[in-house]
């Protein structure tokens, strides 16, 4: 037995102990997952089983679908995510921009500014922002949704540091042949810095999408409702059981997991970037 | 000819020049202003106001309101208590579990690209959907939880059960995104930091302590200052699974100030827990910075 072998077969254990690892951590969707694959029979059955009888038990995701307007849910959340991520990064880039390019008086003052509305938890306005909302007669509609998560002071910062590692001679070559500031943004800085505007915007968009307090708040009527929101109504829905539940669930879960497996790459990147290491 | 033209025109187009950058921020400092700063000092004014049920003002109470909150033991005093508990138990278990599972997955072991893709996964997946998957999980009649540890708990039905089931949940929630900053931060050490200090013949719990962990130092820091904030303002949980209870068992501060404020139209009220919970999360945050000028090294 030589040690190199011994340290491969050490290394290997240590791989497998961590996939286990991972599956516990995991159970719960796994779990969750196959429950909407079962009957109200085999839910019901004891001792209860992880696994269901056949994958070919759709009932409870048309249940998901018929039982509520789940459609309508998806294309709200849909649109709501879109256009708070979108205005979120489009103010980003913008402040950002300002901050990395130009000198100006109160710079430093501004810049103290908006990163201190990270220290204000959005969690602790919600009352007197569904006032505002309220009175700007927003209550039910996309912005009034939408509009509390417009400001991204992380997403800025993250902007201007990138912006701020961009060589300089470029943007001096551009407005010297005549580029204005728009006409540079959008030409040059954009697609300069697209991995991390559309990791940025991912992230922005996911948050929204996945956002509970401040949708259920503002929103009453029925058809303006988010999926998050529609998936915990599914509970108190008359005629609906867990197995409903758990397909609501798994609904909901599914495009946001394939969307981070796909990008597993660069959302690891950018959540890297903001690591700091003294 | 272009010269003249813009010598002509300097004045007007220096001003424009001046105010430039200015116009790039306006549209984040309209929107900071009106739905972060405007509601915070609304919320402070309201919290010593009378306020009624529409929300204007309609005369100044002074602290009154506080002392009315803080007279209302067995709800703001069940919360306050609640919250602090759950923030004590929430931050180091998720911080000493990320920090395990990212110094596990710092060197690559076989199979690291399907077990640090689990461990990151939980950071997508919406509250909402783990909640309901947890509420079906650990029902006391049909959930897998009670079969598989062969016991008849109540979980989130029982007072004494339901405030840990709350936590397992949040703690569950937190891994993904802790794990790869941790992550991270860990393979950002340099590597010839650590191969001196393997030379010296330094063994690996030596090198943790005196090398990785002074060295990951700000990483710990962000990782407790955002997960404490988050902890301090657990709600959605407690919306979808326990509506506070069973017995108040579960009751946290923004879910108090959120039943007042929404579902009673106290908004003063709300107002004094929304004032409290920020300046009791400010101040830990404040307090731990402190501590980072003795412990946090920076390079």
């Amino acid at each position: 037995m030589s040690k190199a072998f011994l340290k491969k077969v050490w290394e290997t254990a240590l791989g497998v102990l961590c996939l286990l690892l991972g599956c516990v951590l995991l159970f719960p969707l796994f779990y969750g997952l196959m429950g909407a694959f079962k009957t109200p029979a085999e839910f019901i059955a004891y001792p209860p089983t992880v696994l269901p009888q056949s994958f070919a038990n759709l009932q409870n995701f048309e249940a998901v679908f018929t039982q509520a307007p789940m459609l309508r849910y998806f294309w709200n959340t849909l649109l709501v995510s879109t256009l708070s991520a979108g205005v979120r990064m489009m103010l980003a880039l913008l402040a950002a921009y300002a901050f990395a390019f130009y000198e100006f008086k109160g710079k430093r003052f501004l810049f103290f500014l908006i990163l201190s509305t990270m220290m204000l938890p959005a969690d602790t306005l919600v009352i007197t922002n569904y006032q505002t909302v309220s009175r700007l007669g927003l209550l039910d509609t996309y912005l009034g949704i939408a509009v509390v998560s417009f400001v991204g002071a992380s997403q800025m910062f993250m902007l201007r540091q990138q912006f701020m590692a961009s060589p300089a001679p470029i943007r001096d070559a551009a407005l010297i042949d005549g580029c204005g500031d728009v006409r540079f943004i959008a030409f040059i800085l954009t697609p300069m810095s697209s991995s991390v505007l559309a990791t940025l915007f991912l992230q922005s968009f996911i948050t929204q999408w996945n956002a509970y307090l401040w949708p259920l708040l503002v929103t009453n009527k029925t058809e303006m409702r988010t999926v998050q929101i529609g998936i915990t109504m599914l509970t108190t829905l008359e005629g609906t059981n867990y197995e409903t539940v758990l397909a609501g669930a798994a609904v909901v879960v599914i495009p946001a997991a394939l969307l981070f497996l796909v990008l597993r790459k660069s959302i690891t990147r950018t959540v890297g970037g903001g690591a700091i290491v003294g | 000819m272009s010269l003249s033209f813009h010598a002509g025109t300097r004045g007007k187009k220096g001003a424009f020049q001046a105010a430039k950058p200015y116009l790039f921020l306006l549209p984040m400092l309209v929107f900071a202003a009106g739905f972060v700063y405007y509601p915070f000092l609304k919320t402070c004014l309201q919290s010593v106001s009378i306020v009624n049920f529409r929300g204007e003002i309609t005369g100044f109470a002074g602290f009154d309101n506080y002392l009315y909150l803080f007279g209302r033991r067995r709800e703001f005093g069940i919360a306050l208590e609640n919250t602090f508990k759950l923030t004590l138990i929430n931050v180091p278990v998720t911080v000493v579990l990320t920090l395990l599972l990212g110094y596990i997955c710092c060197r690559p072991h076989p199979f690291h690209r399907a077990y640090e893709t689990m461990f990151a996964l939980p950071m997508v997946v919406s509250m909402a959907a783990i909640s309901l998957i947890f509420k079906v999980l650990f029902n006391p009649s049909v959930g897998f939880v009670n079969y598989a540890l062969g016991i008849q708990s109540g979980w989130y039905e029982d007072r004494h059960t339901a405030m840990g089931g709350i936590l397992m949940l949040t703690v569950w929630m937190g891994v993904g995104f802790n794990f790869l900053l941790f992550l991270s931060a860990f393979r950002a050490v340099p590597k010839d930091a650590l191969g001196c200090a393997k030379l010296d013949g330094a063994g690996p719990l030596r090198i943790l302590l005196k090398i990785q962990l002074p060295l990951i130092s700000p990483t710990i820091l962000y990782v407790v200052c955002t997960n404490l904030i988050l902890a301090m303002m657990t709600s959605g949980p407690i919306l979808i699974l326990t509506q506070g209870g069973p017995s108040r068992s579960t009751m946290t501060l923004i879910f108090f100030m959120y039943t007042s404020g929404y579902n009673s139209s106290n908004y003063s009220l709300a107002a004094c827990v929304s004032v409290v919970t920020f300046l009791l999360t400010f101040l830990f945050t404040f307090l731990l910075f402190t501590m980072e000028k003795r412990k946090v090294h920076y390079q």
